[in-house]
């Protein structure tokens, strides 16, 4: 039954939570030794599955075999005993300590059975350290580091247990470009010395990076197994929904013609308290049916940019058109009068508000267009109502009028927003970083939203640090770098080397 | 109907709250004394002893109610008040002043005035760490705490040196004209009828913060204020107004005091009103209608103890050992609950 090479191995694993069924029946095997992928939407049961294997939940059925012993896992200190460490996508450190401090954190190095021994400390994690190449200070506060270093020691914690088993849940959510390919040559570091890898995510790009094999599970079950060399990524991702994906964007070949200029900035300049200019002379134009990316490296503007249209900011010099009015003085709710959407760049920030519910969230700013008030009083019927045909209509999973929105997924959350800007059918749609922490699903239904929004004429300025985005959707690119706008390409001229090159702050005789 | 459940989730926390607290009390108080059962009688029904008691319980919480219903409005807007002591005395001292200076005005003009001029100090001391904290994003507690001490000592001047009622004892003012003292409530003659006002005002409250468009916004501005300033609510705007109700109500409960029941401004009328009312509020979760209760059983508790005290060995302060206690039961609910989601 069992295969010796197996280092872990579930067979129909369910969880229910009350009358929820969080995961039906999950089989999974991992052999020793190899990166193996867990793969997902969000929502589909990852994390479930991954507190089980750890101890925080217990599962309602089936069966664990660690090394050929059936096991029963309690608690984390079981997992841990066992040989299971968990790299938690939020970290677990203590920021005022130091990196050894964290590693031993519990459990110091003892000298005559009494007081902490930390040279010892010290020198324990810096031989682990160097083991595995992690090029840390042993020495340094956790609040010193960067991110991606701080997940190197989470990582470390783990080993330092003894983890023969290493589960990573979503590693790259949190990281930078760099710093996930950084985490990747880690992985094999550590596949090198014989770690076996659990690797949660629902990016394709990396499964295919990572791993050895990958199992996709779908609804709370496990839907297949595959060796990564012999599929696709359209291959993981048609068993990760259930059905194709379809994340085409604008059909380049179609012959298309814009309206007049919804949006029109000039000469728009914003600068710090420092002086720094945060915005440099942003000119640019929106066209009515028209998709303008903004393309661009992280900070580099973009949140300054989307809160200056919106009117969240003010600016020092220049000007903003809309619809041919100088709307550069007006207030947020002016501007939206007039007919301005925007999506911001983080949602838990900007977006929602996570206590309130999801009736509150999509009718925040459509009461009287929605015909939620009654005599001047809310109509709580009419506020179900309305909210339960944007729950239909934008398929928010999960979700009744009355749920806290902050109960939601990351997907479903920007859905509502999406639906709370649309409904008052925008002239234009200012959206930011419209699938970032988004799954493929999601994403795609965003992108379908977006593109239909220019056809029926909206002008959309999309404002994205993910370049396969910016051209699949895009009419014209424009480049940000450093506040400034270094070109306007039509997506026609534009390649992937050009804009790369112009983000990274290239002059504008590259393109 | 929906109201309804409404109204049942925003008792039903600190119904069961207070109901485990009054059972481990009295296993407290089998402890101290060797007549527990005489003890819990007064200190819970022997406001129900007789028409008096029970109107001094009435009296007792319409100022906490009152105060506490206010206090929902500045929490929901993200505000975190501890003016309430401020407030209530500014709209006392003004209810007074204005009663003693205008006293020669026929009452149906007078009685307004007092009213509104009581309101009025109340809500001017909610917007000045109002306008403070959105301006210049100052902090409100500092504000409100400092203004507690400012308003204390300058209604102490007052009644001291400027409407001193100098054939009384104590430091209390003259007395309001008798024309404008509320009358009692129908059949409990010794109950100011502000508790009244303060019944409607719970409702009242409930349907502004959760059945009216400024009531949303209010609750988003207090909720996630960036968010609610990306969708074009003037956020600045509802903080400021809250804090204007806020204050409005305190001031209100002042007047009501004057009106009702002390007819002067008396120095040491408040027993920490305005710091129980934020307790009130914080148990009832910043619900206007729960509010109401918790400040009723809070009143039974202060007044109870009272009647505890004389007829058996167990010492007053028992209540802040009570108030304690369920302090600490509602707040383990919200982490149970936390924990099952």
């Amino acid at each position: 039954m069992t295969d010796p090479q197996n280092i872990l191995e579930l067979s129909g694993i369910a969880k229910t939570f009350g009358d929820k069924v969080a995961l039906k029946s999950i089989d999974l095997a991992v052999r020793r030794g190899e990166v193996h992928v867990i793969c997902g939407e969000n929502g589909a049961g990852k994390s479930t599955l991954m507190n089980i294997l750890v101890g925080i939940h217990k599962p309602s059925g089936g069966q664990i075999r660690f090394n050929g012993q059936q096991v029963q896992i309690s608690d984390p200190i079981a997992a841990s005993r066992l040989g299971i460490g968990m790299v938690h996508q939020h970290f677990t450190l203590v920021p005022s300590m130091s990196v050894a401090e964290n590693l031993f954190l519990g459990r110091h190095p003892k000298k005559f059975g009494l007081f902490s021994d930390r040279q010892a400390m010290v020198d324990r994690a810096r031989a682990l350290i160097e083991a595995y190449n992690f090029g840390l200070d042993p020495q340094a506060a956790i609040s010193s580091l960067s991110v991606g270093q701080r997940q190197r020691v989470e990582i470390l914690k783990a080993l330092a247990f003894d983890a023969e088993l290493l589960i990573l849940d979503e590693p790259t959510a949190v990281l930078t470009p760099p710093e996930v390919e950084e985490l990747l040559k880690i992985i094999a570091t550590l596949r090198e010395r014989g770690r076996t890898v659990l690797f949660i995510t629902h990016k394709l790009r990396e499964v295919k990076a990572v791993s050895d094999r990958v199992t996709v599970i779908r609804h709370g079950e496990s839907v297949s197994i595959h060796n990564t060399a012999d599929v696709s990524e359209a291959d993981i991702a048609r068993d990760m929904v259930g059905r194709d994906v379809f994340l085409v964007g604008r059909k380049g070949d179609v012959e298309r013609s814009f309206g007049d200029a919804v949006l029109k900035l000039n000469g728009v300049t914003r600068t710090n308290a420092a002086g720094r200019r945060l915005l440099d002379a942003v000119s640019l134009e929106v066209r009515a049916g028209e998709v303008l990316g903004i393309a661009g490296v992280d900070g580099n503007g973009q949140t300054e940019l989307a809160e200056v249209i919106a009117g969240l900011s003010t600016m020092q010099a220049g000007n903003i058109w809309f619809d041919g009015a100088d709307i550069s003085d007006m207030t947020v709710a002016e501007r939206q009068a007039l007919g301005l959407g925007f999506v911001p760049e983080d949602r838990l920030d900007r977006g929602i508000s996570k206590t309130m519910s999801v009736a509150e969230n999509v009718a925040a700013t459509n009461y009287e267009r929605a015909n939620i008030l009654r005599r001047g009083f809310v109509s709580s019927a009419r506020l179900a109502e309305f909210a339960a045909e944007k729950i239909k209509e934008f398929d928010v999973r999960g979700a009744k009028p009355k749920t806290p929105i902050g109960t939601l997924s990351g997907g479903n959350m920007q859905k509502v927003v999406i639906a709370r800007e649309l409904e008052r059918e925008p002239r234009l749609l200012l959206v930011s970083q419209p699938t970032r922490g988004l799954d493929i699903g999601a994403s795609e239904f965003v992108y379908d939203r977006i593109l239909a929004s220019a056809n029926a004429g909206r002008g959309v300025l999309l404002i994205s640090s993910e370049l396969s985005e910016i051209f699949a959707l895009s009419d014209r690119i424009a480049v940000i770098y450093s506040g400034r706008i270094m070109a306007i390409l039509d997506r026609a001229d534009a390649d992937e080397v050009t804009v790369g090159a112009l983000m990274n702050g290239a002059g504008k005789e590259a393109a | 109907m929906t109201a309804f459940n409404d109204f049942l989730r925003a008792v039903r926390a600190p119904l069961g709250a207070i109901t485990l607290t009054l059972l481990l009390g009295f296993l407290l108080v089998m402890m101290i004394t060797d007549q527990p059962v005489l003890a819990y009688r007064d200190l819970l029904l022997a406001n129900f002893d007789s028409w008096s008691n029970f109107g001094l319980f009435l009296n007792r919480a319409m100022p906490l109610a009152l105060i506490a219903i206010g206090i929902t409005f500045a929490f929901r807007a993200g505000v975190f008040n501890v003016g309430g002591e401020g407030q209530l005395f500014a709209g006392a001292i003004t209810t007074t002043m204005l009663g003693v200076a205008l006293a020669g005005l026929p009452p149906v003009l007078l009685f307004p005035i007092v009213i509104i001029g009581g309101i009025a100090a109340g809500a001017f001391l909610g917007w000045i760490p109002g306008v403070l904290k959105v301006k210049l994003g100052v902090d409100e507690v500092v504000v409100t705490l400092m203004l507690n001490t400012i308003v204390l000592l300058f209604t102490s001047y007052l009644v001291n040196q400027v409407i001193r009622d100098t054939a009384a004892y104590g430091a209390v003012s003259q007395l309001v004209p008798k024309e404008i003292w509320l009358p009692s409530l129908p059949g409990v003659p010794k109950a100011s009828s502000g508790i009244l006002a303060a019944v409607v005002l719970a409702v009242v409250s409930w349907v502004v913060l959760f059945r009216t468009k400024w009531g949303a916004e209010l609750r988003a501005a207090g909720t996630n204020l960036r968010y609610a300033e990306a969708i074009g609510i003037a956020a600045g705007r509802r903080v400021i107004g809250a804090m204007l109700v806020a204050g409005g109500c305190a001031g209100l409960a002042g007047a009501l005091y004057v009106l009702g029941i002390g007819h002067r401004f008396e120095q040491n009328f408040s027993p920490d009103y305005g710091l129980v009312a934020l307790t009130c509020a914080l148990l009832a979760r910043i619900h206007p209608i729960g509010a109401l209760f918790t400040a009723l059983f809070y009143a039974l508790m202060l007044n109870g103890a009272a009647y505890m005290q004389i007829s058996t060995d167990v010492p007053r302060s028992l209540v802040d050992l009570l108030t304690g206690l369920l302090v600490l039961l509602m707040t383990a609910r919200v982490v149970i609950s936390r924990r099952k989601a």
